[in-house]
């Protein structure tokens, strides 16, 4: 089921799935929830920004090599 | 390096963190070539700016073929740098960089604290920039640098006895207000009860969930990760992943439909 959901199944397997699902209607009910959290997820877990210092500092990690070997 | 500089660099500012990873790297592949060239004759660090209109009349040219001889004229300080660690850098910066704030995001909630998030990122880039050439080119970065980074946090965090798998809502509560993003706050007319639930609710519930299932939820939905590449990085086997998929999912939707249920709201089931 989770494959399905995250389009891990290969075309054979999505096809089985798919015609399963025509017939029973507590898996695509099931398929459907799956989908739904998953995009609550995908779109409601916020993303933090990397705060400048971080953001600086691994900037500067490749010149500070640079300054190292001279 | 270069063979001319037609006029004195303006300091470039692009805000990294208004963009999700692929942004980042597109955007990147576009302007890092240049920004790299800044790099070089700037010690100082840099900050990188949103819009991608960089105004300098005419190219710069880079070196094409950096294997070319050093008899080019070089307007460089740091002439000591071999060309072959000069690409190295190139690279890391062009493959490497752009996956900071998904590296950030991914180290605030495992350690659910901003300062060792910042730190546990530095240790994996350091690690990541002295072990670059064993990094398969072609294969995912992000995967690679993701795997630096959790067993960066084993080794650095586990060892201090912290319990993992404890929750304490106060401190996650307290913890997301002080960071919060406002950016993505829309206003949603849609009553589905789904999307009446508050980012921090989600946050919350996710946050709830056993650390192996929150885990793997993350790698998945969050980072969009491939089941093989997860099972990498959290050294399981595929069918596993599957399995934690599915059942953290399963109380996901549980501990969701209790938040909208507090709510007053109707759950899918009576529709």
């Amino acid at each position: 089921m989770s494959a399905a959901v995250d389009g891990e199944l290969s075309s054979t397997e999505e096809q089985q799935f798919l015609s399963h699902l025509t017939k029973c209607k507590e898996c695509t009910e099931e398929f459907d929830e799956a989908k739904k959290t998953k995009l609550i997820i995908k779109e409601r877990v916020v993303r933090f920004k990397a705060p400048l210092s971080l953001v600086n500092s691994i900037m500067q990690l490749t010149s500070l090599s640079q300054r190292e070997t001279v | 390096m270069f063979a001319e500089k037609s006029r004195p660099w303006n300091k470039i500012e692009i805000c990294i963190c208004n963009r999700s990873p692929r942004d980042i790297t597109h955007f990147c592949e576009k302007e890092y070539i240049r920004v790299s060239a800044f790099l070089a004759d700037e010690s100082s660090c840099l900050q990188f700016k949103e819009s991608p209109t960089i105004s300098e009349p005419g190219r710069i040219p880079l070196m094409d073929n950096p294997d070319a001889t050093p008899n080019e004229k070089s307007v460089t300080k740091h002439e000591s740098l071999s060309i072959a660690e000069r690409k190295m850098q190139l690279e890391f910066q062009n493959e490497a960089v752009p996956h900071l704030n998904a590296l950030y995001n991914y180290a605030l909630h495992i350690t659910m604290n901003p300062d060792d998030a910042e730190d546990l990122v530095q240790e994996t880039y350091l690690k990541a920039y002295r072990f670059f050439n064993s990094f398969e080119r072609g294969t995912n970065c992000k995967a690679w640098l993701f795997k630096i980074l959790k067993n960066n946090y084993i080794n650095l965090f586990r060892k201090n006895s912290k319990e993992p798998g404890k929750v304490d809502y106060d401190l996650i509560k307290d913890f997301y207000h002080t960071i919060k993003d406002n950016r993505n706050d829309t206003t949603e007319t849609d009553t589905d009860y789904f999307h009446s639930l508050l980012h921090e609710e989600v946050y919350q519930a996710l946050h709830s969930l056993p650390e192996e299932f929150r885990e793997v939820i993350q790698l998945c939905d969050i980072e969009g990760f491939t089941y093989e590449e997860i099972a990498n990085m959290v050294d399981s086997p595929i069918g596993t992943v599957r399995s934690r998929l599915y059942r953290g999912r399963k109380l996901l939707r549980t501990q969701l439909e209790g938040y909208a249920q507090k709510r007053g709201f109707i759950t899918d089931q009576d529709q």
